[in-house]
């Protein structure tokens, strides 16, 4: 199995080993499907006209984590920025529970921003003058909260991803991945369906990273909450569902990744060393071994 | 607005720099405006205080310290007879220039006649001067001259006995002294001479009617005590008032531009955090709200202090410069809240075109 803490939509904080009694209860993620629907996007005109993407097809589904990886220029952060509201495609259709978001006008945007999207940076991006429970508590006051009511879905938040003794720290006095945890915090604070991220292992060491990698996965598994990450980094292809690769703005390959129901390791359907369907249900195996003792399982159980 | 709030106080020293030049700014602005009233309670100061609601004057005099008046000799007497009028006090009066130890010193010298008025109205030491050799002189003029009660001045070349220093007959410009109507005659080598009589009417009877009944006195002009007044502030005005306002604007400005330009780097700096607050769905109104507010509290801390800046200013001027009256009205620090406010919203302006300005997919960018 898997490592994440299965314990009704609670997080369970990555440095508590006891918090599943400690931690207070998230509510249940607001779930959208989001699809995007052959989106191109272009900058400039004539002879300066660049395709940043190009007729771009995908789906994430509620509780899917999906990965986008791609080499640089590649038009990963214009497909997110497309995603998350924040461009508008030049042709093609984003659609949020089947709402067509890219058509909605300018002023509409902010709205669906606050209250669908959860988004997280490379940089954290936390605001320098506000502590980690006001820059949480400020995302949710923007979405209509009462300051009192913002301070405690914020404390509750950030106690539950193991920040209950830095709520009141300014960011420069907080670790790299504390100030991951505070920007994921941010982003959950207004319920979102869909948890943008964009390069979120970049500034964090490889035992950081996968940290904050599970907690996204657990949050998409536990919470129903879509995912999608940006990212260059190949050792968190073991989180995703899917991993895109996009090059030249465009999808070249897609694998999707599947947990080997015997030794619990991550991987790629299309690479696996083996595959059983049993009772309408594909299973992969990362060697033959795992498969032979999955049949001998499988035997008993009859 | 918390996020204004805790932008500003993380700079402290931008805060202090921002709240400073708005607080020198408003107390220029004080300072200057202060001056101004100061100087126009000086110019009419004689006027207000000397007997009679009427002034006569040579015909084409309107003003008493921007003109010299010179009455036909018979005018005192005639204008005795007119009914309605209760007492007239003739003075002799010109701008002169004294030599006070090597420095020449502009003063208005008043003659007057001590049994009908127009002399000083207020001693600081001594009495009214009683012979054609004794002066009552101005007590701010005297001390920064050096001059004491019972010393020699000397004016036009006849030296007087300072036997008087009268208060409130001061300026920066000129202050006043008194002498005696026929000592006035005599320095001004002009027997029986009058430049202006002042108008008492008579119990029952108004100004203005005692005006139109004095205005048919040959070769003079009738004209209402607070109207002579008021085209001496005129006179005044016009050469002083403009470039006072010109100054009072420029620190204006000077004011706005501190606040703005902090507020505006404050904002530049941070326009990758503004970025973030769009990217995650606030709207242009709430951020130009959290410039905006940067911009008021500093203004507004900057115009408080400002005030009490000025009125420190304001008293250590008058103790080092006595002829400078600098007069801080209540509805003046009032205005300078206003003031403080105004440059806070232009101040704002700025930053709020760098917040609009930003594209909110920016923030992936690295």
């Amino acid at each position: 199995m898997n490592n994440e803490a299965m314990n009704n939509g609670k997080i369970q904080n990555p440095n508590d080993q006891t918090c599943g009694e400690r931690s207070r209860t998230i509510p249940k993620g607001n779930t959208a499907t989001l699809v995007v629907e052959q989106v191109t996007k272009r900058y400039g005109a004539g002879a300066t006209e660049v395709t940043a993407v190009r007729d771009v097809t995908m789906t994430v589904a509620p509780g899917e984590v999906v990965l986008i990886m791609g080499p640089s220029g590649s038009g990963k952060t214009t497909l997110l920025s497309m995603l998350g509201a924040l461009l508008k495609p030049t042709e093609g259709a984003i659609q949020l529970n089947g709402d067509v978001i890219s058509a909605l006008a300018e002023n509409r945007l902010p709205d669906i921003r606050l209250k669908q999207f959860g988004f997280i940076f490379q940089d954290f991006n936390l605001l320098s003058a506000l502590s980690a429970l006001e820059n949480v508590a400020l995302v949710a006051q923007l979405a209509g909260a009462k300051g009192r009511e913002a301070r405690k879905r914020a404390s509750d938040l950030l106690t539950d991803l193991g920040l209950r003794e830095r709520l009141n720290f300014l960011p420069e006095k907080l670790s790299g991945g504390e100030k991951q945890r505070v920007a994921i915090a941010r982003a959950l604070v207004n319920d979102p369906a869909i948890i943008l991220a964009d390069e979120p292992t970049a500034n964090l060491d490889s035992k950081i990273g996968h940290e904050i990698m599970r907690l996204l996965r657990r949050i998409a598994k536990e919470q129903n909450r879509s995912v999608v990450i940006v990212s260059h980094d190949q050792r968190i292809k073991d989180i995703a569902d899917r991993v895109l690769w996009l090059e030249d703005g465009q999808f070249k390959e897609m694998v999707t990744m599947a947990i080997d129901p015997v030794c619990g390791m991550s991987v790629e359907r299309e690479k696996a060393a083996a595959a059983l369907e049993v009772g309408g249900t594909t299973y992969y195996f990362c060697s033959k071994g795992c498969r032979a003792e999955f049949e001998g399982e499988q035997l008993k159980g009859r | 607005m918390f996020l204004a709030r805790r932008n500003l106080f993380k700079e402290k020293t931008r805060l202090a720099l921002s709240i400073g030049g708005v607080a020198l700014a408003v107390m220029l602005v004080l300072v200057l405006n202060g001056f101004l009233t100061g100087m126009y309670r000086q110019i009419t100061s004689y006027l207000d205080h000397s007997p009679g609601s009427v002034v006569i004057a040579q015909r084409g005099v309107n003003n008493m310290l921007g003109a010299t008046s010179l009455l036909p000799p018979d005018t005192v007497d005639e204008a005795g007879k007119i009914d309605g009028v209760a007492g007239v006090a003739p003075i002799l009066s010109q701008f002169i220039i004294l030599d006070l130890h090597g420095k020449k010193q502009p003063a208005y010298m008043v003659g007057y006649l001590s049994e009908r008025g127009g002399g000083p109205w207020k001693l600081a030491e001594g009495r009214e001067p009683e012979a054609d050799d004794e002066v009552v002189f101005d007590s701010v003029l005297a001390a920064r001259h050096e001059i004491r009660l019972g010393g020699l001045i000397e004016i036009m070349g006849k030296d007087f006995a300072v036997v008087g220093l009268s208060e409130g007959t001061t300026s920066w410009m000129t202050s006043f002294f008194f002498i005696r109507k026929s000592a006035a005659e005599s320095l001004l080598r002009a027997p029986g001479a009058t430049s202006f009589l002042l108008v008492t009417p008579a119990d029952g009877e108004s100004p203005e009617a005692a005006r139109d009944r004095l205005g048919d006195l040959p070769g003079t002009q009738a004209v209402l005590k607070s109207e002579m007044a008021a085209n001496d502030y005129k006179l005044f005005a016009r050469y002083f008032s403009a470039p006072l306002q010109l100054m009072t604007g420029i620190a204006f400005l000077v004011g706005t531009l501190i606040v703005g330009l902090v507020i505006y780097t404050a904002t530049v700096e941070r326009q990758r955090e503004y970025g973030v607050l769009k990217a995650i769905g606030a709207r242009n109104a709430v951020l130009y709200r959290v410039v905006a507010a940067q911009a008021l509290i500093a203004a507004m801390a900057g115009a408080i202090l400002g005030v009490g800046l000025a009125y420190a200013a304001g008293e250590w001027i008058m103790a080092a410069r006595p002829q400078f009256l600098i007069v801080l009205e209540p509805m003046e620090s009032a205005r300078a809240v206003v003031i403080g406010l105004g440059m806070a919203l232009a101040a704002a302006l700025f930053p709020a075109r760098v917040v609009a300005g930003v594209a909110p997919a920016e923030v992936f960018r690295k």
